[in-house]
């Protein structure tokens, strides 16, 4: 807002309304206040944003080609050595410095920092593994239980109560569904931490979210809708099809890539079912069967910031790792949650009725 | 799934193709029915799990309390009670001492002059902390004894499971060859319970010790040594006092006494102890956790209820419509903030800030600052705070949204302004949903993980709340916390194991509990719209 405008509006104000009262008074410090605080807010947000953004760019990015650190993106966490050869300091990650000691025959004294060299590849691909997996078995439960509450399910004393009682369970703390996660699928069933025991905790975490925003939004489609398409002649399915979903999909999908946000997002309820603190492997390297690959813990991001954070030693190299692991994070996070409001405005415009 | 009732009156559907009896429409109703009914009994298969793993919590923690006062070990925690409330008094004589050293360093004294001084008064400091050795040594005897029998009698009760577990696989002479003895507790009590005419003489002796040394504490001649020298009497005559009910306590505890199972339940949900893997007891209770997690929760309320709700009313209210579409999506954004990156930037950031801020010279006046833990309640809160003020704001804008716009108008015919408008109509009709908003905000701090586990300090104490607004800024431990750091490595089936299950469903039945308010309160007061 130009100050000129300010200006002209209150000028108008003060024609309009006449001199200024003690109320007038009140009213604009009480604003003023609101502003203030509002403001404040986004301000403390930003500044975590920019902390991160700003010391975690530091290890993403490179000033020269190809601009991003690949090592970081492509490698996995690693000893970190520090040392000085010949007059000049190096720093290595434990691969890099095993075949730089080979063409070397004196002794290289170094200093090891754990979890600060290498990469973050493998926490990267097992997050995007348990995402993809959770969400399967969540979008599937999910969607097609609200179609069967919405359209099918008859209105009553039980309808109410299961509806009271997934909404009630969408408030429920992530570490209650972890340690539900590890008592019965780790112990009980006998998976262990494996990404499969993962994948069912993050769904179910999530599936009364999914379930209860995917049949609110079916719910909102005028009954006139469904009523002309069954005076037509259509079934239920036809109608359903045709008259349900396509409006309610905006809704849906709001509401499943937030599920995939809560559930990229998530630490507590990985860390005793799928995510390990280091694994050397791929999660798709040296499997002996295929189904071996749902049988194995993987590393995460979240889970990796907490160890990385909470477990080691600090010093100026682990801060290194840690801010890159957190921006890396939250850029990957904040994709997901972005497109999710940007769709959702988008989507608000484009269906009206 | 009723075949029949699905093909309509007039059979205008049979002409419909069928598989197995089923057509089309039917078979995707029972696939959705399917969804639906495994999705609802798998959330109902939550609670049961979390019953049922915390529900073996109570036999097990009666037995282990059960045994704990059979083998007698609960007469000796008694008598150590006494013997820590004399080390209390011990220490505090220590800090005088080491007050002194200090006093006697600033005033330029060098060391062999301050040993000459110190000298003076050495005796009494030595023959205070010799009056506690008797009743040390009574105690550590006793302790040996007594937990000899019991960690005889629990390797005697391994050696019979081992029997069982021999005799049920068919090795009948390998089972034989097991010598189990029975543990007769009562046996070594007698030793100990025999022993205390001891324990009372030990007690006269220590009674006339005290008073025998106190005429004689030395005069330091300074004000401050003077006055903490004072209070030690005063201390120390207390401690006298006590002596008598220390002992009642002694002589009226009974080994035979039952344990009742509510006895398990009150000293779970009301226990002021949170002690795991210890030698002599483990104790299992909820009140330090609790209060850390309320703690925590207040400290995040604090800032987040007048900051979430004064946030939507501007939002709603004040702000110019293109700051609305700002800022609204900028505050649901930050709801997506990972927990555990928020927790990250209070360890890196947000926790030295506050202890350098603690530290600033003009903040000097405040008694509990400068702060000495960098990673406290109030850090935690306040990072909390951020986490909860998306959801309040959310829910609060949409209560204020739902009110209907004539209400507004009506009142701005009236004349009113509008923050009379806001303070005296808006709010008031929209007050239902903003409270629920800040139940549910609530219901998130209180249900956080990550920030806690980071930011809390992890300390195993109930906070002093008697300290008043200071309390914020000790290190406390939560009950999100407690799980997610020590479930990782329990035994599975343990006492410790369903230990924390129990604080997993306490938590899982405090947020069931908001979430219903929540909604009732909503319902409840919902405005009639004409």
């Amino acid at each position: 807002m130009s100050p000129s405008k300010t200006v002209v509006r209150e000028s108008m104000e003060k024609s309009l309304f006449g001199k200024s009262t003690k109320s007038k008074l009140v009213e604009r410090l009480v604003f003023a206040l609101f502003r203030l605080g509002t403001y404040f807010v986004l301000l403390c947000a930003a500044t975590i944003f920019v902390d991160i953004v700003y010391k975690g760019g530091k290890t993403v990015f490179r000033s020269e080609f190809p601009f991003l650190n690949v090592e970081f993106l492509s490698d996995s966490p690693q000893t970190l050595h520090v040392f000085e050869y010949q007059g000049r300091k190096y720093e290595m990650s434990d691969s890099n410095f095993r075949s730089f000691r080979q063409g070397i025959d004196e002794p290289i004294v170094t200093e090891t920092y754990a979890y600060s060299g290498g990469g973050i590849w493998p926490c990267i691909a097992g997050t995007l593994l348990l995402v993809a997996g959770a969400m399967i078995i969540a979008m599937t439960l999910g969607v097609l239980s609200a179609i069967f509450l919405s359209e099918y399910s008859r209105p009553g004393k039980i309808l109410n109560a299961v509806r009271l009682s997934i909404l009630n369970l969408a408030g429920v703390p992530s570490i209650v569904f972890g340690i539900f996660g590890m008592g019965m699928f780790v112990l009980a069933f006998g998976w262990n931490v494996s990404l499969i025991a993962g994948w069912f905790t993050l769904a179910l975490m999530v599936l009364p979210i999914i379930i209860s925003a995917s049949e609110e939004s079916m719910r909102a489609i005028p009954q006139g809708m469904r009523d002309a398409s069954f005076a037509l002649g259509a079934t239920q399915w036809t109608t359903i099809r045709t008259n349900v979903l396509p409006y309610a999909m905006p809704g849906i999908l709001t509401s499943s890539i937030i599920g995939v946000a809560r559930v990229a997002g998530e630490t507590a309820p990985i860390m005793f079912t799928a995510a390990y603190a280091l694994r050397d492997q791929l999660p798709w390297e040296g499997l002996e069967r295929w189904y071996d690959l749902f049988f194995q813990g993987v590393m995460a991001l979240p889970y990796h910031i907490y160890v990385v954070s909470a477990k080691i030693p600090q010093n100026e190299y682990t801060s290194r790792m840690q801010y890159g692991t957190a921006f890396v994070f939250l850029f990957i996070v904040a994709a997901i949650a972005l497109s999710s409001i940007l769709l959702r405005i988008r989507m608000r415009k484009k269906y009206r009725w | 799934m009723d075949k029949r009732s699905s093909k309509t009156r007039y059979q205008l559907a049979s002409n419909r193709k069928s598989f197995l009896g089923l057509t089309k429409e039917s078979a995707l109703k029972g696939l959705f029915g399917g969804n639906a009914f495994v999705s609802i009994v798998v959330l109902g298969l939550i609670t049961l799990f979390l019953f049922k793993e915390g529900a073996g919590f109570f036999g097990q923690y009666r037995d282990s309390l059960l045994l704990y006062r059979q083998s007698g070990l609960e007469y000796v925690e008694l008598m150590r009670g006494q013997q820590n409330a004399l080390s209390a008094l011990t220490r505090y004589l220590n800090s005088i001492r080491s007050r002194q050293i200090e006093k006697l360093a600033e005033e330029g004294y060098d060391f062999q002059e301050s040993r000459a001084i110190m000298e003076e008064s050495e005796d009494f400091f030595y023959d205070f902390e010799d009056l506690a050795v008797p009743l040390r040594e009574h105690v550590i005897e006793a302790n040996e004894i007594l937990s000899a029998a019991r960690d005889s009698y629990q390797e005697m009760q391994n050696l019979s499971e081992h029997r069982e577990s021999l005799l049920k696989s068919g090795r009948q002479d390998e089972a034989d060859a097991l010598e189990i003895r029975e543990i007769d507790f009562a046996l070594f009590f007698d030793i100990v319970k025999s022993r205390e005419s001891e324990y009372i003489k030990i007690n006269e002796n220590l009674i006339r010790g005290i008073e025998g040394i106190l005429p004689s504490t030395p005069d330091f001649g300074d004000a401050e040594l003077q006055a903490k020298t004072e209070r030690f009497k005063e201390l120390a005559e207390m401690f006298i006092e006590e002596v008598s009910k220390f002992e009642e306590n002694v002589l009226a505890w009974e080994r035979s006494r039952p344990v009742p199972i509510s006895e398990a339940f009150t000293s779970f949900i009301f226990g002021k102890k949170w002690v795991t893997n210890s030698s002599i007891q483990d104790w299992y209770g909820l009140i330090p956790l609790m209060s850390g997690s309320l703690l925590v929760a207040m400290v995040a309320m604090f800032f987040a209820v007048p900051l979430g709700v004064g946030a939507a009313i501007y939002v709603n209210q004040v702000a110019r419509s293109l700051e609305r579409d700002l800022i609204k999506p900028y505050i649901e954004f930050i709801s997506a903030i990972p927990s555990v990156v928020i927790g990250f930037f209070g360890i890196a950031v947000f926790g030295t800030l506050i202890r350098e801020v603690s530290g600033w010279e003009s903040l000097a006046w405040i008694d509990f600052f400068p702060i000495s833990e960098r990673l406290n309640a109030f850090t935690a809160g306040g990072l909390l705070a951020l986490m909860a003020i998306p959801t309040i704001f959310t829910l609060a804008e949409d209560a204020l949204n739902n009110v209907p716009l004539s209400y507004k108008e009506a009142s701005m015919a009236m004349g009113s302004t509008r923050l009379q408008t806001i303070v005296r109509i808006i709010v008031p009709t929209a007050l239902s949903g903003i409270i629920s908003a800040v139940l549910l905000g609530f219901g998130r701090v209180i249900g956080e993980t990550m920030v806690v586990l980071l930011c809390a300090g992890n300390r195993i104490e109930i906070p002093r709340f008697a300290e008043g607004i200071g309390v914020v800024f000790e290190p406390v431990h939560t009950m999100t916390g407690i799980i997610a750091q020590e479930l990782g490595e329990v035994v599975h089936g343990s006492m410790h194991y369903r230990a924390l299950f129990m604080v997993g469903l306490v938590l899982f039945l405090i947020s069931l509990l908001i979430n219903y308010f929540a909604q009732k309160i909503v319902m409840k007061f919902q405005i009639s719209r004409g």
